[in-house]
C-alpha cells in the first residue's frame, strides 16, 4: 500500500480524534518531538555495542510506549477517540526508574559535569536526553496552551512524568554505556 | 492520518473457513467465512487474510453479533489474493488475523456523513447492520450495479446518496441517482454545516473530499479509512 495520502499537501492534518488542524499547532509540535524522540532511540539502538541485549529489548519497549503516548498526544481530549487509546500504566515508570537506579550503581560517582559524548552509542543517547528534554518541554507547552487539567487521575497524567524519568534514563544509559565500553566520561574542567 | 498508533486489541491468528459465496456485480463478489468463537470485532474492523508469505486486509460488511465473516471483495485482474478468493473452493480454510483497524462509528452530536468509493462501503454496511441510524451515505461507483448492499443501508440512512459516474441506459438505478463523482455531489448539495465525515475507499477520493472539508465545512471531523 502507498504510504502518502495526500491530505496533508497544504499545511493541515487530521488527528486522531478526526480534527483538521494546522501542522503548526502546538498539538502536532509535541506528537512531533515524540516521534523524534522515538527515532533518536532507535538510532540510539542501533549503535548499541555488541552484547547489548538487556538494554536494547528496554529501549525496545519504551519506543513502543512512546507510540502510544504520540497517539494520546494527537488525540483530542474528551473526544470519542481517546476511549481507542490505550493508557500509559503507571508501572511503566517504576519500571523507568528502576532500570535507573540498576545502571547507576554499576557507574562511577561523579564529581562534576561531564562533557556529552563517548561511545557512538553513549553520544546519540545523549542526544536522546536532549531530544526527549524538548519533548516534555513542549507536551507542557500543549497542556497550558488548551488548559488540559491533568490531574493524577487523567490519563494523561503519567506522560509527563514519563518523559521526564525517561531523560534521566538516556542520561544515566549514556553513562552506562561508556563505562561498559571503558571509555572515561569526560569531565567539564569548568 | 499522519501517526501510527499501536492497536488497542491484541490482533491473533485464527483459521477461518469459507462458507459461502456470491456475485455481488461483474467484478465484486461476497464471502463468508466461519471462524473461532474467541474472535471479536466492531463495525469498521477490518482482518487480514494471509497467503504466501504476505497478506491483504479487508473490512467486514456484517453485524458483528453475528458470528461470521462476511467480505465485500474486488476482483483485481491479476492481483494476488483477490483472484484467489474468487475461484477458490468452498470450504477452503485461511489464515486470518485481528481485528486491525480504528475506523469505528463515534456518536456526536454533529451529523454524520458516510462517503465511500466502491467496495469502500463495507465498513458502512456493518455499522448500518449493528444498529448506527440516520447518516448521510454518499456512494460512488461506477455503474448502478455496484451500489451493493443498498437496501439495507437505505432503511438505516436518514438522506442516501449513489453517485454514478458511468450511468449506462440499462441501468435500473441510475433514474434515482446522481451522475457524478462523490465530491461534484458534496461540492454542489451538502448544505455547509460542520460534520462528522467517514472516508472509506480509493485515497484520492479521500484526499479530494478532505480539501473540500478544509475548504468548505470548517469545523467538521473527518475520519478515514485508505483501503488502496
Ligand atoms: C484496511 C483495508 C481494508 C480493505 N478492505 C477491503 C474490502 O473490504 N474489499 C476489497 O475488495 N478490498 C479491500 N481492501 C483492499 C485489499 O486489501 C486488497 O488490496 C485487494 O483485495 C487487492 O488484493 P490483490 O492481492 O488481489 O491485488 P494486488 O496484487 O495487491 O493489487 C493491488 C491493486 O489492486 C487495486 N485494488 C485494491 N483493492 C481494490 C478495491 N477494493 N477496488 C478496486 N481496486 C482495488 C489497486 O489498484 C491496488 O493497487 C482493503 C485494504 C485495506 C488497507
Amino acid at each position: 500500500m502507498k504510504l502518502y495520502t495526500g491530505t496533508g499537501d497544504r499545511g493541515k492534518t487530521s488527528l486522531f480524534s478526526g480534527e483538521r488542524v494546522k501542522k503548526s499547532i502546538d498539538r502536532i509540535e509535541a506528537y512531533g518531538e515524540v516521534d523524534e524522540l522515538n527515532s533518536v532511540i532507535g538510532a540510539v539502538i542501533s549503535f548499541l555495542p555488541a552484547g547489548s541485549r538487556d538494554v536494547k529489548r528496554e529501549l525496545l519497549l519504551i519506543q513502543s510506549h512512546l507510540l502510544h503516548v504520540g497517539a494520546w498526544l494527537a488525540t483530542t481530549d474528551g473526544s470519542h477517540a481517546q476511549q481507542q487509546l490505550k493508557t500509559l500504566d503507571p508501572g511503566e515508570i517504576v519500571n523507568v526508574e528502576t532500570a535507573i537506579d540498576r545502571m547507576q550503581g554499576r557507574v562511577p560517582k561523579l564529581s562534576n559535569f561531564i562533557l556529552p559524548g563517548g561511545h557512538p552509542s553513549a553520544a546519540m543517547a545523549h542526544v536522546a536526553r536532549t531530544v526527549c528534554r524538548r519533548a516534555e518541554r513542549r507536551v507542557i507547552t500543549l497542556i497550558h496552551q488548551e488548559k488540559l487539567q491533568v490531574g493524577d487521575d487523567h490519563p494523561n497524567a503519567h506522560i509527563i512524568t514519563f518523559l521526564n524519568r525517561l531523560s534521566d534514563y538516556l542520561f544515566i544509559l549514556a553513562r552506562y554505556l561508556n563505562h561498559s565500553e571503558s571509555i572515561d566520561d569526560a569531565l567539564w574542567s569548568g | 492520518m499522519n501517526i501510527t498508533a499501536p492497536p488497542m486489541e491484541e490482533a491473533k491468528s485464527y483459521t477461518a473457513r469459507m462458507t459461502a459465496r456470491r456475485r455481488l456485480s461483474a467484478h465484486t463478489f461476497e464471502i463468508t467465512m466461519e471462524y473461532p468463537d474467541s474472535f471479536r470485532f466492531v463495525a469498521g474492523h477490518s482482518i487480514r487474510i494471509h497467503y504466501q508469505d504476505t497478506y491483504r486486509h479487508y473490512s467486514m460488511v456484517n453485524d458483528p453479533d453475528s458470528r461470521q465473516l462476511v467480505l465485500c471483495v474486488r476482483l483485481v485482474q491479476n492481483g494476488l489474493l483477490s483472484p484467489v478468493l474468487a475461484d477458490c473452493n468452498m470450504g477452503t480454510s485461511f489464515t486470518i488475523s485481528g481485528p486491525y483497524g480504528y475506523f469505528r462509528f463515534n456518536p456526536s452530536p454533529r451529523h454524520p456523513v458516510f462517503v465511500a468509493s466502491g467496495t469502500g462501503i463495507a465498513p458502512f454496511a456493518s455499522m448500518a447492520h449493528a444498529g448506527v441510524e440516520g447518516f448521510t451515505l454518499i456512494h460512488g461507483v461506477r455503474y448502478g450495479e455496484e451500489l451493493y448492499y443498498r437496501n439495507q443501508i437505505e432503511s438505516a440512512a436518514k438522506a442516501y446518496v449513489p453517485c454514478i459516474t458511468q450511468p449506462s441506459g440499462h441501468d435500473s438505478a441510475i433514474r434515482e441517482s446522481f451522475h457524478g463523482r462523490v465530491t461534484d455531489y458534496i461540492s454542489r448539495y451538502l448544505s455547509p454545516a460542520s460534520y462528522d465525515f467517514y472516508l472509506c475507499g480509493r485515497r484520492e477520493m479521500l484526499r479530494d473530499v478532505t480539501h473540500l472539508v478544509d475548504d468548505r465545512f470548517p469545523g467538521s471531523l473527518v475520519y478515514t479509512e485508505i483501503f488502496f
